[in-house]
């Protein structure tokens, strides 16, 4: 950190945002709301941050849309759901200010953006049963975006590696049977929108935020990324920036926003803090903990710092994105019928089916006596119904069986061939195809909950998440241990103003998104729990810093 | 089905581009994204070459075929995936370049959409894959040489073949001209360097 006086900056604005995911873009905008000139950095060459290769999906209780859908909300019911999930890791008066400030966040970024959020009232919240929980409503999905409107700048978005060639909205997916009709996808309309050049999900969300800051004369600085803070009196006053090998001091008169992401592909800081060994993350490589070292560098106090928004990873061998290995994110091949997932023993662990973030915890077991993970390595493992109906990762039915399938004729073979207990796997799976017949999971109570079905096949009777694992060929593959990204960073106080460990706030300083402590704890309340508090936090920071006095 | 074309010219006899293209050993290293390739015997090989589709790139393994070959004039093979639903073709086609020749037959005129689009692949191709080989300026009709012409095709099948055709077709020309000037620069400094330098 810097500590001189009379800077010479090369470019001095009022807001420096360092991150361009949602929580980045909605701080900037609000930031020029407010009448302050912005400057966004991102490191990468591409525009959209971990929000770009996400679902885009955004998590907001009592939302104006849900009664669009015949939903209704509380404030008290969203507050004990969240509460509940939390799990004492965030401060109950920040989960208070998130559902309080989320719904005007909307409202916000859909006066200032081209986005215009539908409800989706069949994506049920992560605990739907949970007392406040409810069956949909919650999730915002942001549609489709024409990249076209973006000019110049459309090659510059980030693109996902999953979403990014299959144009469809969330509510299209969930009509189309995504998970349970692949073969039955409009793939011609697909090929017909791509060429167009429309995006969806998280690129759909990145694309109307950069629209909207194209519009406002800002344009981000794309592969710049921001290494050290500099302080003066006290107050955060500007970074030092780096392009390629120039180095760029940057003033900021209001203060300066991290919303640089997580610290997911920072081997050494994931080793130091998570409670789990977090070897496959699902988001760009970019997110290496930067704003977390800044924040750190000037004493800020820490928090939820081994929580993740954890999500299970499949791996196609051979496939990379922006050069590092594909990881990705598994959110429905355990969760459809004929697939259980078995530790080294042959058993099951958990409800496969279960939301990705809490089924993570599950393959962190702890054995202390053996003094080992329990449930590390797992295997998803499949047979042949399943690859007659379902998709896995890049197969569709009626393509040839992928090569990186584990396959055998018998369980015996393919357990011998994943290095699992074959007596284990057989016992597992004959207990599983009982209840799959009957259609109850007496041990792990997959298919039991509306969220389980979401993932599931409708049409499979008498369970949507229950098949039996009987006909041969069987098939297995590796499941990872992933993260969206993670989720402990700086605290922050109801404004995002990043705070010290005696609770005063560094002037200046500011954290969304993943950088700061998450305030949904150990928990994942919904689909864009992660996206809906970025947002909200980066519209508080935004705000709050173009109305400092310079 | 995506199919691409695109021809270059060398200062080069046609009997020496021949030489080097007439096996495929020779410039099978030279496609775009590269990995390995193994011989199975005259006419049949196995391309691994890591596939890029603008967002993320992914291994393909591809049974090379030898259709046709013709002393100092064409060599012509068909492609089938084997871990991929995919299936095409390519083919080398030499020329002499002789200033009584009649003229190439102008490209076909493709509506604006369509040339911004292989601007943008051409872009992305660059950025994953780097600038292509430097080139000596190709030579006129009348200073002689060979027009060597490359036609690439592929087709996915399945049902995400639409979708995947869609996301193929940007790609090709891109990796055809790559390979056809990677050819060409090869050659140019393997023979006219070394005139020069003499």
């Amino acid at each position: 950190m810097w500590f001189k006086k009379a800077q010479k900056w090369q470019l001095e604005v009022d807001v420096v945002v360092i991150g361009s995911g949602a929580a980045g873009a909605v701080a900037a905008l609000a930031a020029h709301a407010g009448k302050a000139r912005v400057a966004v950095l991102e490191k990468t060459d591409r525009f959209g941050g971990t929000t770009a290769v996400s679902g885009g999906v955004v998590w907001v209780p009592c939302n104006k849309h849900m009664a669009e859908v015949g939903i209704a909300d509380s404030f008290d019911d969203a507050l004990a759901y969240v509460t509940r999930l939390t799990d004492g890791r965030s401060d109950p008066a920040l989960v208070r200010r998130y559902l309080e400030i989320a719904p005007q966040m909307i409202d916000f970024v859909e006066g200032a953006t081209p986005i215009a959020f539908k409800a989706l009232g069949r994506y049920p919240d992560y605990h739907p049963e949970f007392a406040g929980g409810r069956p949909g409503g919650r999730s915002l999905d942001p549609g489709l975006f024409d990249t076209n409107l973006l000019g110049a700048w459309k090659d510059k978005l980030r693109r996902s590696p999953v979403f990014g060639m299959t144009a469809m909205s969330v509510s299209e997916a969930t009509d189309w049977g995504v998970f349970s009709k692949p073969s039955a996808l409009p793939f011609g309309l697909l090929a017909k929108r791509f060429k167009q050049g429309l995006v969806c999900y998280g690129g759909a969300l990145s694309g109307g935020l950069l629209k909207a800051l194209l519009d406002r004369g800002i344009e981000p600085m794309l592969s710049t990324g921001a290494d050290e803070l500099v302080v003066e009196d006290d107050r955060v006053v500007g970074v030092r920036a780096r392009q390629g090998d120039k180095e760029l001091l940057i003033g900021a008169r209001r203060g300066v926003v991290l919303a640089s992401g997580g610290f997911e592909w920072n081997e050494e800081l994931c080793r130091r803090f998570l409670g789990g060994p977090l070897t496959h993350p699902n988001s760009p490589p970019g997110n290496e903990g930067d704003g977390l070292k800044m924040a750190m560098s000037l004493g800020a106090d820490l928090g939820n710092m081994s929580e993740a928004w954890w999500c299970p990873s499949l791996m196609v061998p051979g496939e990379e994105y922006d050069k590092r290995p594909l990881h990705r994110g598994d959110f429905a091949t355990r969760s459809l019928p004929h697939s259980v997932i078995v530790n080294r023993k042959g058993q099951r662990f958990v409800n496969e089916a279960h939301n990705y973030n809490d089924l993570m915890k599950a393959f962190f077991a702890f054995d202390p006596v053996a003094y080992e993970r329990s449930n590390l390595p797992a295997w998803i493992v499949i047979d042949q119904q399943y690859l007659e109906r379902y998709a896995l990762l890049t197969y569709v039915p009626g393509m040839p069986v992928p090569e990186w399938l584990v396959r055998a004729d018998t369980l015996d073979e393919l357990a011998a061939q994943i290095g699992v207990d074959a007596r284990g796997l057989a016992a597992t799976i004959a207990r599983f195809n009982r209840a799959a017949v009957e259609g109850v999971d007496p041990d792990f109570r997959r298919g039991e909950s509306v969220y389980d079905h979401f993932y599931g096949d409708p049409d499979h009777k008498p369970n949507p998440n229950l098949g039996t694992i009987e006909q041969a060929p069987f098939y297995a593959i590796q499941i990872h241990p992933g993260a969206i990204g993670t989720k402990g960073g700086a605290r922050t106080d109801g404004d995002a103003r990043v705070l010290r460990p005696d609770g005063t706030a560094i002037a200046g300083l500011y954290a969304a998104g993943n950088v700061m402590a998450g305030v949904t704890g150990a928990g994942y309340p919904g689909a864009g729990a992660t996206i809906g508090a970025a947002m909200t936090f980066g519209y508080l920071a935004g705000r709050h810093a173009a109305s400092r006095s310079v | 089905m995506p199919e691409v074309e695109y021809t270059t010219k060398m200062a080069l006899s046609r009997a020496l581009v021949w030489d080097f293209v007439k096996d495929m050993n020779n410039w099978a290293p030279m496609l775009t994204g590269y990995q390995q390739h193994e011989i199975i015997d005259d006419k049949d090989s196995i391309w691994t070459l890591k596939g890029d589709v603008g967002i993320l790139s992914r291994m393909v393994r591809l049974k090379a075929h030898v259709t046709e070959w013709v002393d100092r004039d064409r060599v012509a093979f068909t492609l089938e995936g084997l871990n991929e639903k995919v299936e095409g073709g390519g083919l080398l086609v030499m020329a002499d370049l002789v200033s009584d020749a009649p003229p190439p037959p102008p490209p076909k005129k493709r509506w604006f959409g369509r040339r911004f689009l292989d601007w943008l692949a051409r872009k992305m191709f660059r950025r994953m894959h780097g600038e292509g080989p430097r080139r000596l300026a190709a030579p006129t009709a009348a200073e002689g040489g060979t027009q060597l012409t490359f036609t690439l095709r592929m087709d996915a099948g399945g049902p995400t073949g639409p979708l995947v055709n869609a996301m193929l077709g940007p790609a090709l020309l891109p990796a055809a001209e790559d390979l056809a000037n990677k050819i060409a620069a090869h050659l140019e400094r393997e023979h006219l360097a070394s005139d020069a330098a003499a």
